[in-house]
């Protein structure tokens, strides 16, 4: 009886012996897997990095605008095909390459700081926040999120236009850019002053690149 | 029909103007002639704007005040009207209900430049409302006050890089024009009680501190624009013609708007875009 209970034991302790290594072995496989599946995250380099707008005039051409300062983040994770972008853009840092008001009063950008159009003073910032960006393949191609204006949130889809990554060398991070597109009404978000002489519709750019953190 | 109708001169001016004049025509024999001003008013919202509410922006908490301010006079005049306590009361009230209308602009600053700009706001609130309810009694005066009120924000605030403050002071303007025409065509002076001066004092104080909070109207012409009703408090002889009466008041108005579109003008030409 007492054999027979010591060799259970005996049994018993070689089955956990086997499970635990199995299980060590399973988990020390899966670690190059882990490491790879980690979210990226990389910070815009503003250098590289540019936020622009483009809105008819008076049916006659397009006006190109950008604003000068912004942060932001991307994350991605190919692996998990998920992601995120958080982008924050200063509204007072509009430009539309009229610095130089020559004899009226104010400028183009200055009037786009008041509450006509940005209301800067009140709504300093313009956020965007992903809920989902979409991979074709390995390669992230649209962007769903919110854009917040003027105090009023709508879904943005953003089109990734193009997307790529350098490797890391012996000098440099490794670095990811691309360029992404959308439209937005932005009566939809309040600002309404001009319209129809001033388009409705706008197209947004961004490009952008970053290192990863 | 559609190019008119957004166009900043019939949404400020031709619009309101009508509005008023057919309002007040119809009210002219009533106490409530001087009600015009919130129909004219609207009428300016509507086309600019609209009325949506939501989110409560300044620009929007201030169109939502300037619409109630006629009907709080309706409840003053009907209250007590003779009594001396409601002027420096409703002029208090003003200096609150400014601090509630641009709460997100004096938030956004930090520390004492928070407190600072509140009070500011509110003590310019309480001194134009007051400088405005002076003249309650007397609609020829109250009305070249508005008159010079509506023209000294609407250009100055254009000059400040903002269309919605000239659209909203030639609303003014023009409400304040139609209630000195409707007098003459009547024939009779239509005391504004608080039903004409609290909206007037209230309008242009709002349309003001909006160009300088939410634009580039420097601060010191704010103060010069205290100076429109004063202008049109100042004793002018009593002549029988009442057009020539409300000519007079008008132009000593008018003469004081000149100062603060002044200070607007040298302001822009001194500032880097």
């Amino acid at each position: 009886m007492v054999r027979r209970t010591r060799r259970a034991v005996v049994i018993l302790y070689r089955l956990e012996n086997i499970v635990h290594k199995r299980l060590a072995l399973f988990a020390v496989a899966a670690l190059p897997l882990a490491a790879v599946a980690a979210p990226e995250t990389f910070s815009f380099d503003p250098l590289h990095t540019s936020a622009n707008f483009a809105i008819d005039h008076l049916g006659l051409s397009t006006i190109h605008g950008r604003f000068d300062k912004f942060n932001g983040k991307v994350t991605f994770d190919p692996a998990a095909k998920t992601g995120s972008v958080d982008f924050v853009v200063d509204t007072a840092s509009v430009d539309t390459n009229d610095r130089d008001k020559g004899s009226r009063p104010r400028s183009r950008d200055e009037h786009l700081r008041s509450a006509d159009f940005f209301s800067a003073a009140e709504f300093p910032t313009m956020t965007y926040k992903s809920t989902q960006v979409v991979y074709t393949g390995d390669t992230p191609t649209k962007i769903e999120g919110n854009l917040t204006l003027l105090g009023v949130t709508k879904p943005v889809t953003l089109t990734i236009d193009r997307f790529r990554c350098n490797s890391a060398t012996a000098s440099a991070k490794e670095r990811c850019g691309g360029d992404a597109s959308g439209k937005i009404k932005r009566s939809d978000f309040g600002m309404k002053r001009g319209i129809p002489a001033i388009g409705d519709d706008v197209t947004l750019t961004f490009g952008f690149e970053g290192d990863k953190e | 029909m559609s190019d008119l109708l957004n166009h900043p001169a019939f949404q400020g001016a031709v619009a309101p103007f009508i509005v008023a004049l057919i309002v007040a025509s119809a009210l002219g024999r009533t106490r409530f002639a001087w009600l015009a001003i919130l129909p004219a008013y609207a009428t300016m919202v509507a086309l600019d704007t609209g009325f949506t509410l939501t989110p409560l922006t300044a620009s929007r908490r201030s169109w939502l005040i300037a619409l109630l301010a006629p009907l709080v006079g309706v409840a003053a005049d009907s209250y007590r009207r003779s009594s001396r306590r409601v002027a420096p009361a409703l002029a208090g009230a003003a200096a609150l209900v400014s601090l509630w209308v641009f709460w997100t602009l004096i938030g956004n600053r930090e520390g004492w430049r928070s407190a600072a700009v509140g009070a500011g706001i509110a003590i310019y609130f309480a001194a134009l409302v007051a400088a405005v309810l002076r003249l309650r009694d007397d609609g020829l005066r109250c009305g070249a006050a508005g008159l010079g009120l509506g023209i000294a924000v609407g250009i100055a605030g254009i000059v400040s890089a903002s269309i919605g403050a000239l659209v909203a002071g030639a609303a003014l303007a023009a409400a304040s024009g139609a209630m000195l025409v409707v007098q003459i065509a009547l024939a009779r002076t239509i005391a504004p009680g608080y039903t004409g001066a609290l909206p007037i004092g209230m309008i242009a104080a709002l349309i003001a501190v909006g160009a300088q909070q939410l634009a580039e109207l420097p601060w010191y012409a704010l103060l010069l624009m205290l100076l429109v009703p004063l202008a049109a408090s100042l004793p002018v002889p009593r002549p029988e013609v009442r057009f020539a009466r409300a000519a007079v008041l008008s132009l000593l108005a008018l003469v004081a708007a000149t100062l603060p579109i002044a200070a607007a003008w040298y302001a822009a030409r001194g500032a880097p875009s």
